[in-house]
């Protein structure tokens, strides 16, 4: 490789975290100047929010209420993919399973699964499961829809072949459905974790007790601006760094696929 | 008419490397000419053909159309591409009728004249298909009308045929042999079928791999107008074949990357 | 309808046949008492009812206008900017490392500062409803302009376009697929945003009615704005379905 090659490759493998960065950067920068001009004081900066946020996650029971939230995200998501990929598949392979399961599909789809909240408080209450079922249902639908669609473009030749080798139903969903469907389920794992993230959010705020919504929420009735704008902080800095982790993921197990880094992926 | 001198194209990689596409080329085309570009696959025809139409800047090199340096597109260059790119969202007549609309002709007139067009392409009747609706052969015609319509002075052509089937193939020859001898525009005409290069042209321009480079410039001294049946049990057709034939065959080249 | 999609919709119908009997026969058995399970007869006896109500319809209006407002909006921000990036070197520059931060930004997180800045208003909750349904649209946007091909923009080029006038002319109705998938998503966001942005701030609207329903504890009340959403989503998702199919005349079919 000659060293021009090399410096252009090094450059690329450094650079990709650094434009995302200066974006960050510029966006504080636009805020600060904003607070201090234009709105005349009406919004904390950008810098006496940054300040705020050592006491929001340097304090026990605040970090304690932001980690109950990922954690519920995580087993909710969890417990979503567990059923919702196999059953994708399914319908993506079975017209009859499709045609099923679709129209009801459309209908639930729209709905917003964290105004359930009321619904489901009133028989499961006001702690975890409640918050659990709403983001399973959340996360779902998006990862149903996707394996289908993924499923459904699958080869049909790539599938005859592996009946040849004598290969079984499920196996063939597993070892070649699957994989060939993946990088269209990580679309729909993508759209699941925004619908996640606005459902943790509003079902905390629906059911006050814990997590980063249920802070959020309680800072504005109560005036503490500061709070507010710093956990707008913490929970954006949630959601970025949780695209990076499925970036990461997703570059792990579809590099055999097209490279895909680019704006793309029909993110919610 | 065309004045190719010095061209030289080279593309960046992605890893950062350049690859030498084709070097140095000359040639002159004269107007009211027919000449073909022939060559392997790779050699960099299509290339040189946008780099006439200004699709694509030249790293090296100038031409000149009419005495004017190419900057950019223009409507004295008609293209025809063998992807056929017609715009899906556009009619038979909408597509053919487009670059007069452009040139600021009223509807009423734009669509008087595509519809004759369509008509002398053999498609009457399908003004109102859509590309999606048509064969790869009919959509070649409308490709081809679309360009014929805003009437350039020359004619580029990316192997208009080489996405049909032979028998397709052979009526769109004759038919564009037909047209040519008709106006007698400037064509400059990319395949790597031999016989339809000498079926058509008066030069043909042999091209080698890697780089592209012009190897040599064959004269077509076949008496026109010509006819397929005719041409065919001539033995000066057949000797011409077999030269062009042997000349991109031979020196085996190697495909180097 | 061919026999296969009649039998098709028919098979359709059963799981949602099912559950509403299941739920009728958990009303019956009385697993639960009514006032925690009403029975869908109930439910949907009070939607056929207010749909004759002028109140429940002024809320159904505020919601709607929310959500075409705030998505209007966005597709008029979205589908530019989506072009300028893909067409523009510098503007992709730009555009892309925003985007990248900005895309992943739970937007809901940003109500509480919209209200305080906005108001408790339409405007607060038309900008979050802006902000969710802008970045399906503007990634969809990008990525299909990004994806025409270029012999088009050079068919058009060669036939007296000028550059300006192949981004109207060529990449926009090239686009016009994509941008219309994105509007898709984007909508079925809108519908869900406006509807939680209305419960939170429980003034009017849908979201409201649900709040309201809830504070008061009549159960019954509580299912009639989700039905509401529900079956706006749908209408809705027909509409795209059929303006696809209009605008889409000459694009190769897909569902
Ligand atoms: N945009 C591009 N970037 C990098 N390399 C390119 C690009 N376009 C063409 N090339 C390279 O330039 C060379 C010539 O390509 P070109 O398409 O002109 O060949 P061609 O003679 O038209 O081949 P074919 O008969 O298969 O159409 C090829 O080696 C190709 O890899
Ligand atoms: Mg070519």
């Amino acid at each position: 490789m000659t060293a021009a090659a090399l410096a252009t490759r090094t450059r690329a493998t450094l650079l990709p975290g650094l434009p995302p960065l200066l974006a960050c950067l510029a966006l504080l920068l636009a805020w600060q100047l904003y607070a201090r001009t234009l709105s005349m004081g009406g919004i904390p900066d950008a810098l006496s929010t940054i300040r705020e946020l050592p006491a929001i996650l340097g304090d026990r029971e605040s970090l304690a209420d932001i980690l109950d939230s990922i954690r519920r995200m995580a087993i909710g998501f969890a417990i979503a993919l567990a059923f919702s990929v196999p059953l994708g598949l399914f319908m993506g392979r079975s017209r009859t399973v499709a045609a099923m399961v679709n129209p009801l599909l459309m209908i639930t789809y729209p709905v917003p699964k964290a105004a359930l909240m009321p619904i489901i408080m009133l028989w499961f209450g006001v702690g975890d499961a409640s918050k659990l079922l709403v983001i399973v249902l959340g996360v779902s639908l998006p990862v149903i829809y996707h394996a289908y669609q993924g499923a459904r473009a699958v080869e049909e030749k790539m599938l005859w072949s592996a009946r040849a080798m004598g290969m079984s139903g499920p196996a063939r969903l597993a070892r070649i459905v699957l994989p060939a469907s993946l990088p269209e389920i990580l679309v729909g794992c993508r759209t699941g974790i925004v619908l996640a993230l606005i459902t943790m959010i509003t079902s905390e705020m629906i059911a006050r007790q814990t997590g980063a919504g249920n802070i959020l929420f309680n800072a504005l009735d109560m005036a503490q601006y500061e709070t507010v704008y710093a956990m707008i902080l913490v929970i954006s800095a949630l959601g970025i760094v949780l695209d990076m982790l499925f970036e990461y993921v997703r570059g792990l197990l579809t590099g055999w696929a097209e490279p895909r880094h680019d704006l793309l992926a029909p993110s919610l | 008419m065309i004045a190719i001198s010095g061209v030289t194209k080279t593309f960046q990689r992605r890893g950062g490397g350049t690859h030498l596409a084709i070097d140095s080329i000359d040639l002159q085309v004269a107007e009211g000419e027919f000449v073909s570009i022939l060559g392997p696959s790779g050699c960099g025809k299509s290339t040189l053909l946008y780099i006439v139409g200004g699709f694509v800047p030249p790293s090296r090199g100038s031409i000149t159309v009419s005495g004017r340096p190419v900057t950019g597109p223009g409507p004295d260059r008609g293209p025809v591409f063998q992807e056929f790119a017609l715009f899906p969202w556009k009619t038979v007549l909408g597509n053919v009728a487009y670059g007069l609309r452009e040139a600021g002709m009223r509807k009423r007139e734009a669509e008087r004249q595509a519809e004759a067009l369509i008509a002398r392409v053999g498609l009457k009747g399908y003004e109102s298909f859509y590309p999606k609706e048509l064969s790869g052969g009919m959509k070649q015609r409308v490709a081809i009308a679309r360009t014929l319509a805003y009437n350039p002075a020359i004619l580029l052509m990316d192997e208009p045929f080489g996405a049909l089937d032979a028998h397709t193939r052979v009526r769109l020859q004759n038919e564009l042999l037909e047209l040519w001898e008709r106006d007698r525009k400037t064509v400059l005409f990319v395949t790597h079928a031999v016989d339809e290069a000498v079926f058509l042209s008066d030069r043909v321009v042999v091209m080698s791999r890697q780089p592209g480079r012009i190897k040599a410039i064959v004269d077509i001294d076949l008496p026109r107008p010509r006819h397929r049946d005719e041409l065919l049990l001539q033995s000066r057709y057949q000797h011409l074949v077999i030269e062009l034939e042997r000349m991109i065959e031979d020196p085996p080249e190697e495909i180097r990357p | 309808m061919t026999a296969l999609a009649r039998n098709e919709a028919l098979i359709g119908a059963i799981p949602i046949l099912g559950l509403l009997l299941g739920w009728q026969a958990a009303v019956s058995a009385g697993v639960a008492p009514s006032a925690l399970l009403p029975s869908p007869v109930a439910v949907f006896g009070r939607v056929a009812q207010n749909l004759g109500d002028p109140d429940f319809l002024g809320h159904t209006a505020v919601t709607l206008y929310r959500l075409f407002v705030g998505f209007l909006i966005a597709l008029a921000i979205g589908v530019p900017l989506g072009l300028a990036g893909a067409t523009n070197r510098i503007a992709g520059a730009a555009l892309k490392p925003l985007v990248r931060v900005l895309a992943p930004v739970p937007k809901i997180a940003l109500y509480p500062a919209l209200i305080l800045s906005l108001g408790f208003d339409d405007a607060s909750k038309i900008v979050l409803v802006t902000a969710d349904a802008l970045f399906p649209i503007l990634l969809a946007t990008f990525q299909g302009a990004a994806m025409v091909e270029p012999k088009l923009v050079w068919s058009a080029r060669a036939a007296g376009t000028s550059p300006a006038g192949t981004l109207l002319k060529v990449i926009l109705p090239a686009t016009l697929p994509s941008i219309l998938t994105g509007s898709r998503i984007a909508l079925v966001v809108a519908c869900i945003v406006v509807f939680l942005a209305e419960m939170i701030t429980s003034t009017d609207g849908l979201g409201y009615l649900l709040v309201r329903a809830a504070r008061n504890f009549q159960t019954v009340d509580m299912f009639v704005p989700l039905i509401a959403i529900s079956a706006i989503g749908l209408l809705l998702n027909g509409a795209l379905a059929l303006t696809r199919k209009k605008l889409l005349v000459g694009f190769p079919e897909e569902d």
